[in-house]
């Protein structure tokens, strides 16, 4: 018997329940060349902007203990070439497609939304509301409950699509976000994106990166992110994304039993981009090993003391 | 297309060069037919602590015994833990990634600038060329260190055939000076000869290709290095700007760029 690894978020199925992480595969033409896209449970886009962003300047990663830190600062092609010279590739893939989306204000999130509205392809809406990168917006609105449940709101006016608020960890109370979120209507969550870090060349005296500060992710923050996933479990009624290091499918396996329905992978792509693969391969084998018919019976099962 | 895969393998041949220089050979690795100059790999080094990959440029392949070569220098913790693994040892190779060198045509010379730890890709580069029948007569190779003990593989690149001039600092081997100020004297006093320029080295260096290329209308080739999270596209970690704007992924669009291309 092979182990059912169907999970159904907001009314979508999915495969497995094994996403790449936005920011970590590009729009999926790399990956291609490693693995068919076929094998993922979602594919994740890069964050998108109404314009095109160049990001910062170089240097804009850095390696860290059991991570990295990068300050790409959210450099992307833009909704029009996205639509125009990508979409045509990813409607290739039979993969389901969860497009982020980006912005400085929250008309610029409401216009981008609106543009991938007719987009047939296009399964979910990611919200980044939690890039610890750039100045203005992004984290500025996931960092307060008023700001989170407006900008979703007026997403929610405009996007026919099944909508992901994707929080930050960089916040005082995390449940307080999650529960403005749902308060605006978001229909998943996933959490959690970068933890706000930096690096000093002790030679120069430099930040590490030009941007001075940026997010910290890879292993070192796997118990960051399951504590969060923790957190938000049962706070609210919305279904989960677990995201921060997961590298394996033991990282997948405690993500679920902390209440995550799905699991995103980032950083561990930078080492193995087909760790995606291989996880799910793993997660059957462990279901097996446990005689468990299907991953959701896992989920949220963490036995407490 | 599929063309991209994680492979285990083993080393096999460990070699120390002079100072704080190694040559390790792995295999067997079944992709060793797709590995062109310029070409690198991304290597885990599985059995050690550290996560991410190291980038190293493909140094020599034999593709009957199914083995490549890299060469690379003890920088940091990273290649200091490799410097360390023993025949047997195990790593995980991400590759071959990156585009590589356009050879040549029959009418040019090429004028081949290595320095540092930038002579590997390099030797590779001449060595086929050599070995798919262009002429080593018609192959100048200038490699600048600081000093003598700077300038390795002396007698493997002497044994192409090509016309070697080491160039170092303080003149303990070869010319003394700067490398690209004595392949401008080589530019100058060779006004009618088709050349094509091939750099691969530290910053400065390919910047001062870069500008002779420019200067004297040549067409070339230079290899650049980066911090490489990835290695194949995806963490826009690499990135260099354009002249004529924009930016381009080192790993991905490169590492090899047009001389004029790459704002350095
Ligand atoms: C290089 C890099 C770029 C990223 N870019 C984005 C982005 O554009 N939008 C976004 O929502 N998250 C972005 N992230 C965050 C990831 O999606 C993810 O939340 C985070 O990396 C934690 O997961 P991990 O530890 O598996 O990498 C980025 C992360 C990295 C490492
Ligand atoms: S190293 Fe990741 S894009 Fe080049």
């Amino acid at each position: 018997m092979t182990p059912d690894l169907k999970v159904t978020l907001a009314g979508v199925e999915f495969k497995n329940p094994v996403m790449t992480a936005s920011g970590c595969c590009g729009y999926g033409e790399e990956l291609a060349k490693v693995f068919p896209l076929a094998k993922l449970g979602a594919l994740v886009t890069k964050s998108i902007t109404l314009a095109p962003r160049p990001g910062h300047p170089p240097p804009r990663t850095a390696e860290t203990a059991s991570g990295m830190l990068n300050a790409i600062g959210l450099a992307n092609v833009g909704v029009d070439r996205f639509i125009s010279d990508i979409m045509p590739f990813l409607n290739r893939q039979k993969t389901r497609l969860i497009v982020n989306v980006a912005g400085s204000r929250i008309q610029e999130y409401v216009e981008v939304c609106a543009r991938l509205n007719d987009i047939e392809h296009i399964d979910m809406v990611e919200l980044n509301i939690s890039c610890p990168n750039v100045d203005e917006g992004g984290m500025e609105f996931g960092n307060d409950p008023v700001m989170t449940e407006k900008s979703i709101a007026e997403v929610k006016k405009v996007l026919r699509k099944p909508l992901i608020a994707k929080l930050s960890p960089n916040v005082t109370d995390i449940v307080a976000i999650a529960r403005a979120a749902e308060q605006g209507g978001a229909d998943v969550l996933s959490l959690i994106n970068s933890v706000l870090g930096t690096a000093i060349d002790i030679e120069t005296w430099r930040p590490r990166l030009t941007n001075n500060r940026g997010g910290l992710t890879g292993p070192a923050i796997k118990p960051i992110a399951l504590a969060k996933v923790d957190a938000v479990y049962n706070k609210c009624s919305l279904p989960l994304i677990g995201i921060g290091g997961i590298n394996d499918y033991r990282d997948a396996v405690e993500f679920f039993l902390c209440g995550a329905r799905a699991v995103q992978v980032g950083t561990a792509l930078f080492v193995y981009p087909d760790a995606p693969v291989r996880i799910v391969e793993g997660l059957k084998e462990y279901l097996k090993r446990k005689k468990i018919k299907s991953v959701n019976d896992i989920i949220g099962k963490v036995r407490k003391y | 297309m599929i063309n991209i895969s994680c492979e285990d393998t083993v080393l096999i041949k460990k070699r120390s060069l002079k100072n704080a220089y190694f040559s390790f050979t792995f295999g067997p690795y079944s992709r060793v037919d797709q590995c062109y100059p310029g070409n690198f790999i991304h290597l885990k080094l599985s059995e050690t602590q550290i996560y991410f990959r190291r980038a190293m440029s493909v140094a020599g392949v034999n593709k009957k015994k199914k083995e490549i070569e890299i060469i690379f220098k003890v920088m940091g913790r990273g290649t200091e833990l490799l410097s360390r693994f023993k025949p047997t040892d195990h790593v995980n190779i991400l590759g071959p990634l990156g585009n590589t060198f356009t050879p040549p045509r029959k009418s040019e010379r090429a004028v081949i600038i290595a320095g540092g730890i930038g002579f590997p890709p390099l030797m590779f580069f001449a060595g086929e060329l050599v070995r798919n029948g262009y002429d080593p007569e018609r192959i100048e190779f200038f490699y600048g260190g600081r000093t003598a003990a700077d300038i390795l593989e002396r007698s493997r690149i002497k044994k192409l055939g090509v016309n070697f001039h080491p160039v170092t600092d303080d003149g303990s081997l070869g010319h003394r000076g700067l490398v690209t100020r004595m392949v401008e004297e080589y530019i100058k006093s060779h006004p009618d000869e088709k050349l094509r320029l091939y750099g691969c080295g530290p910053e400065a260096m390919l910047k001062a290709t870069d500008s002779l290329g420019l200067k004297y209308s040549l067409p070339g080739q230079l290899s650049l290095e980066a911090p490489m999270p990835c290695g194949v596209g995806i963490c826009l970690g690499c990135v260099v700007p354009l002249k004529a704007g924009g930016q381009a992924r080192v790993c991905a669009d490169g590492p090899v760029f047009e001389i004029g291309e790459v704002a350095l």
